[in-house]
């Protein structure tokens, strides 16, 4: 949107919004008070430095996906394979029978840059030379709940902002027609703190939709069309501008009438963003959608890429189902059935309509498995090592970082915690996470809290 | 009651610190010492520290083997190891396989059991410290830190003398002061259109009637401002929308959160309490001490005892993690969220800053924090709830509510008691199927137990129950004070601190009240809070009123009054109300009718160049500001607009008649939207749970109900338009507005003007009058004959309800 200040007078809040540190907080002082101008809290702005990329989509692989059977190549497990341990698979409740279990599926060096990716990844082991795996991720909580608020929120002590959240605050969107953070089938696992705005204010917070859902709500009216609506809204706006005349100089005036405008473009906009009927054939077989087994997670993943086409900031997939306490082998192979084309077509949508370069796709669960078994075909918990992996702009293709020990189960080396992936994101989209803050009870809060490294080893 | 003058007992505190901090172990011998390294160090580093250590990130049942705090702290069950007494050490049970069968892998040999035997019965010499975090006295000088304007006594201020033709009262006087030295004029009064619809939503959320308007523009009484004022402090109107202030900084809602997102079916009786505590104008002091120690108050009548038991609903209201594995990380995390709401909600001051070491800026040493953490470590809250309980079937166990005094109660017939006798059997049976399944791990069977078991429940809910329940606090069994938690590590325990308050918000010389042995210090906290020496609470209270009533509080930032807040506009104006409010026996009624009737309130919001160049957010008052209404009073003024609304307020909730066994969820929210759209009820009553707040809620800035929240944003984005152009609860209020209208045999003109003072609470002008006439002649042109006319007047309220001025008062 157009930020246009009829009657422009500075004031001391828009000298320091002019400053260079804290732009978020001081630009957000302009909206919460009645004052001169108006700050449309969802503009884009300028990063802190410049970006590598300007929107994430993130795939939540919620229940904890084995790295063993997905991404971490283990030749030790596969060897060790079935026998005793004496090592210590720390995870979370309940019990293990200490014994190792091999992983379940071949692993094969994949594209130019031999990256091992299991044989459960047909569509997107095309793609290996794009992956940037992760396999010592680590992290605080091995149990569901907590440990999916930690990854979304960087706590589970505390009810506090998403990531998606922090990042519209930080950047706005830059669609002013769509919400900036949306969640396509959110899992019940952390529930609507997921995507919670917490402290942040109301506009920050993630629209969670169900696809067939209304993604925007109230986007239609139910009895009016358009030619009639616009014959109403231009007698609103008429008496809105009155109204803001007799009050002289009230630029939050100025921003209720922007925003009816915006919300009339938005009525006609939406429908044609997130409606996916318009696209080809050949796209909708490439995302799998003739297929019931990807139907679903295929249909998201068109969603994201039409969303991220339309400057959405933030996009979240939820994929549930991962944890995998027994019959490993066949629920391992029907999950990953059910994202492996939609994300390869993600990949190759992505690629070839120009957003690659300045998309980051991120993939996991909110921790990982233990090498031991459970339940003869299952494997426990374990947050202390875990593999996740990233793609797009910013960061290497074809490399692997970080070690888990396949018999501790512990990452050990190149360690990746929680709090450094999203130091790692924020800094790929031009954040700085020490300096991403918010006040709050007499505090300047961060995603990262006191912790967090950017991962600079990645970055390309 | 003992009593004891501060400088005293702080002094007292010191000391017992330093005494604290002292080798805690001086008497381990060279021969018991090795006799652990040899005996028992190495079982427990080979058999035990796998699950129960700092390593093992959850540690099983709580337990910690790994430090000495940790083994004689213990975990849900008790503690491990009480040195000398073997019989009362958990691990021993464990070992010998009496109860849990401790390590799982197989029992240990005769030999190692009675090894730990003598090892406990020496006393469990330890030399295991927590891994080194430091424990330092705190450095803050308390006294110095009392100088800070925030921590000084309230003391009336001299009103400004001599003759002042502006001033009407004393109020005004101060303000006129102050417009005097920053160089500011007043502008001129506000007409008595404007005049009525401020006042009308500042005290009932809800626009004046055009009858209320057109009789106040003719009232030439003198008086018919007071008149106004007291008719609408009079109103049980005006305690829904006071009461729902406080229900902000309550952070009022009726489910968990966080993991384990269950209902609160009771929390509504909290809601009630608070809303009929502004109705009756309880004196804010009381108010306090019974939301805080209602429990513990001696009552007149059972009404009064039962209510005062509702209003401690207060400190159980919090979004608690019951999911955690670890009992003590619990506890201090439930002591930690109650700190946190009582601190900020009638302090302003974050007290929690200081759970991991001093407070960064404000002086508050961790010591204090433990001080007040006894208090709720005393406490035990009723929530209803059960952290982690054993079946994991619900986490919901009427067992855990408080069961009030109740005058009328539904008996149960004699077939409803044999009912509830064979199910809950049947419930029981369940169960004990469900452990073997569990243990067996059988997927599927366990899934379809559950689901019997939520069924059995179910049932059982539509059962009377003989018995009236509430969510609320009661005194813990036993008192503790707490240790300090080094980096607010509750397993690495620093010294003892006595159950106490807040150094810094007791001046030299108050008199602090003492916690006794047996008492958990509720009483007591509510007792120095409410003393008039008590900096904080009267000035927070003047300044929430104040907030409310101009848009902008004296101190800006309502919720934090230390260093990290903002220094007040003009202190002497909040101290002069804050007396006020103590010399007015903490009546709020009493108080907002003070400064309603200042000339200050009433003051236009008309645009001064000057004045604007000057002081552009307007902090001293020289006009009135525009507020957006909240969203509450954006859906019930359309409510009652189209006639609608209905006033008697729901004898419960929607949340009642959901299930109380199972965790919320997306259905939930569902229903949520369903009951916003279909009740007519005031917003206040509508349901409030966590992560699923109405929409009309989530568009218009409603603050997330986990943390005490005094100041709503106002945010302008096109949600809000979408919300309005489009909700058809909008526009089924646009309708009855319609069809009320066509049903008074008015001219149009005369239709017009009707709409636009019931909306806006004043004429159109004669260009509005023109504009609107036009636009309801065009605006349904493509209706039905039969439908056209109510739908172009349904458009035109639709065009008023969603303008600027509909959505702000000035």
């Amino acid at each position: 949107m157009n930020e246009t200040n009829h009657i422009y007078q500075p004031t001391r809040r828009e000298m320091l919004r002019g400053t260079s540190c804290g732009f978020g907080f001081l630009a957000l002082g302009g909206m919460l008070n009645a004052g001169t101008t108006y700050t449309n809290p969802l503009a884009a702005r300028a990063p802190h430095f410049p970006a590598k990329i300007k929107r994430v989509i993130f795939l939540y692989m919620a229940g904890a996906p084995s790295q063993w059977e997905t991404f971490d190549y283990s030749p030790e497990l596969e060897k060790a394979g079935d026998k005793e341990t004496s090592a210590d698979p720390t995870g979370g409740p309940g019990k293990r029978n200490g014994k190792l279990m091999a992983p379940r599926y071949k692993f094969e060096p994949r594209g130019q840059s031999g990256l091992q990716i299991s044989d459960r990844f047909p569509h997107l082991e095309k793609h290996a030379d794009s992956l940037c795996i992760l396999n010592g991720m680590h992290t605080d909580s091995a149990a569901h709940p907590q440990a999916s608020l930690f990854l979304h929120t960087g706590s589970f002590t505390f009810v506090r902002p998403s990531m998606g959240s922090w990042t519209v605050y930080g950047l706005g969107t830059e669609n002013q027609n769509m919400p900036g953070f949306i969640t396509i089938n959110p899992p019940n696992t952390g529930g609507a703190q997921n995507y919670g705005s917490a402290f942040l204010p109301a506009p920050y917070q993630g629209t969670p939709v169900n696809v067939g859902d209304d993604m925007v709500p109230n986007i239609k009216n139910p009895q009016m069309n358009a030619v009639d609506q616009r014959k109403q809204l231009d007698f609103l706006q008429t008496l809105n501008r009155q109204y803001k005349d007799k009050a002289k100089v009230d630029g939050e005036l100025e921003g209720v009438i922007q925003s009816y405008e915006l919300a009339f473009r938005m009525q006609s906009s939406v429908p044609g963003i997130i409606g996916i009927e318009k696209e080809t054939d050949a796209t909708k077989e490439m995302y799998g959608l003739n297929d019931a087994s990807t139907k679903t997670f295929g249909t998201q993943c068109l969603l994201a890429r039409r969303l991220a086409e339309s400057g959405v900031r933030f996009i979240e997939l939820g994929n549930d189902g991962w944890d995998h306490h027994n019959n490993l082998t066949q629920r391992m192979a029907n999950n990953t059935k059910a994202i492996d084309q939609p994300i390869a077509a993600l990949f190759t949508d992505l690629k070839q309509r120009g957003l690659w370069d300045d998309t980051l796709i991120v993939w996991g669960g909110e921790f990982g498995r233990t090498p031991t078994g459970q339940n003869g075909d299952g494997r426990q918990h374990n947050s202390r090592g875990f593999s996740m992996w990233l793609a797009g702009g910013g960061v290497k293709g074809g490399m692997r970082y970080g070690v888990c020990d396949p018999l501790s189960g512990a990452a050990v080396a190149d360690k990746v915690h929680i709090h450094d992936l999203h130091a790692t994101m924020l800094h790929l989209m031009g954040l700085n996470h020490d300096k991403l803050t918010y006040r709050y009870a007499g505090r300047d809060f961060r995603l990262t809290d006191v912790y967090g490294r950017v991962v600079t080893e990645i970055l390309s | 009651m003992i009593l004891k003058v501060l400088s005293l007992s702080f002094l007292a505190l010191v000391s017992a610190i330093a005494a604290d901090v002292k080798s805690p172990e001086p008497s381990m011998s060279r021969e018991s010492l090795e006799f652990f390294e040899a005996k028992i160090r190495p079982v427990l580093s080979q058999q035990c520290y796998r699950c129960h250590s700092a390593e093992a990130k959850a540690a099983m049942g709580g337990f910690r083997l790994d430090t000495r705090d940790a083994i004689r702290t213990g975990g849900q069950s008790g503690a491990a190891v009480v040195p000398n007494r073997p019989a009362a050490s958990l691990i021993l049970k464990a070992l010998r396989y009496e109860g849990p069968k401790m390590p799982p892998g197989g029992q240990l040999s005769n030999d190692v059991v009675s090894n730990f035997e003598k090892w406990i019965a020496m006393g469990a010499p330890d030399p295991r410290e927590a891994e080194k975090v430091e424990w330092k006295v705190s450095t803050i000088d308390v006294k110095k830190g009392r100088e800070f304007w925030a921590f000084q006594p309230v003391k009336k201020p001299t009103v400004p003398a001599g003759k002042n033709a502006w001033a009407k009262t004393d109020i005004d006087r101060i303000v006129f002061e102050n417009y005097k030295a920053k160089g500011l004029t007043p502008v001129a009064d506000a007409d008595r259109r404007t005049l009525i619809r401020r006042t009308t939503f500042d005290l009932t959320g809800l626009p004046p009637t055009t009858d209320e308007v057109e009789a106040f523009v003719a009232d030439r009484n003198p008086k018919a401002f007071e008149k106004v004022v007291d008719r609408l402090l009079n109103s049980p109107r005006y305690g829904e929308r006071w009461g729902r202030h406080w229900l902000d900084v309550a952070r009022f809602a009726e489910s968990n959160g966080r993991t384990r997102n269950y209902l609160f079916p009771y929390a509504y009786k909290y809601r009630d309490y608070v809303i009929q505590a502004f109705n009756q104008d309880k004196p804010y002091d009381v108010f306090l001490q019974e939301q805080i120690a209602g429990d513990l108050m001696p009552s007149a009548t059972e009404a009064e005892k039962k209510n005062r038991i509702v209003a401690t609903g207060f400190l159980a209201l919090g979004a608690h993690d019951l999911n955690e594995q670890d009992v003590a990380q619990y506890a201090m995390d439930v002591a930690d969220e109650q700190i946190n709401v009582l601190t900020r909600s009638v302090m302003g001051l974050t007290v929690g800053c200081a759970r991991c070491h001093d407070h960064k800026f404000d002086p508050i040493p961790t010591t204090n924090y433990y001080a007040m953490a006894g208090i709720f470590r005393s406490t035990e809250l009723k929530t209803g709830l059960e952290r982690r309980p054993k079946n994991r079937v619900s986490y919901f166990q009427e067992e855990r509510l408080i069961t009030l005094p109740e005058e009328v109660i539904i008996q149960p017939t004699p077939e409803q008691i044999a009912a509830r006798t064979e199910l809950l059997a049947k419930k029981s049976d369940a169960e004990s199927r469900l452990l073997q399944l569990q243990r067996r791990q059988a997927v599927d069977k366990v899934q379809a137990t559950l689901q019997e078991i939520r069924g059995i429940e179910n049932q059982l809910d539509k059962l009377p129950r003989g018995a009236v329940f509430a969510m609320g606090a009661t005194d813990a069994k036993t008192m503790v004070s707490c240790k300090v938690n080094l980096r607010g590590d509750p397993h690495k325990l620093g010294p003892e601190v006595h159950r106490g308050f807040v150094e810094i918000a007791t001046p030299d010389g108050m008199i602090v009240p003492e916690i006794g042995e047996g008492q958990s210090g509720r009483l007591q906290l509510a007792e120095w809070l409410t003393n008039k020496q008590s900096p904080l609470p009267s000035r927070v209270m003047a300044n929430r009123m104040w907030y409310q009533l101009f848009g902008r509080g004296v101190v800006r930032t309502v919720d934090n009054f230390g260093k990290m807040g903002e220094m007040p506009a003009n202190q002497k104006l909040l101290d002069f109300v804050a007396a006020r409010f103590m010399d007015n026996g903490w009546s709020v009624k009493k108080t907002l009718r003070e400064i309603m009737l200042s000339r200050t309130y009433q003051l236009g919001a008309d645009y001064n160049e000057a004045n604007f160049n000057k002081d552009p957010d307007n902090a001293a008052n020289w006009r009135m500001s525009r507020k957006r209404l909240e969203a509450e009073a954006v859906r019930d003024s359309m409510l009652m607009i189209s006639g609608n609304l209905t006033l008697t307020p729901p004898k419960e909730t929607p949340v009642s008649r959901l299930p109380k066994q199972a965790p919320i969820n997306i259905r939930f929210g569902k229903v949520v939207s369903r009951y916003e759209n279909s009740a007519t009820y005031r917003s206040v009553y509508l349901p409030i749970l966590r992560g699923f707040i109405p929409l009309v809620f989530q568009a218009f800035d409603f603050p997330e109900p986990s943390e005490t929240k005094g100041l709503r944003d106002i945010t302008t984005v096109a949600p809000q338009a979408l919300y309005l152009m489009n909700n058809p609860f909008v526009l089924e209020q646009a309708q009855g507005a319609a069809k009320h209208l066509l049903e008074k045999p008015l001219e149009d003109s005369k239709r017009v003007e009707f709409a636009f003072e019931q909306v806006y609470g004043r004429m159109p002008t004669n260009v509005e009058l023109k504009q609107s006439l036009g636009y309801v002649r065009s605006s349904a042109e493509e209706a039905s004959a039969a439908k056209k006319e109510q739908e172009s007047w349904a458009r035109l309220y639709q065009a008023l309800f969603a303008s600027a001025e509909f959505l702000n008062r000035t």
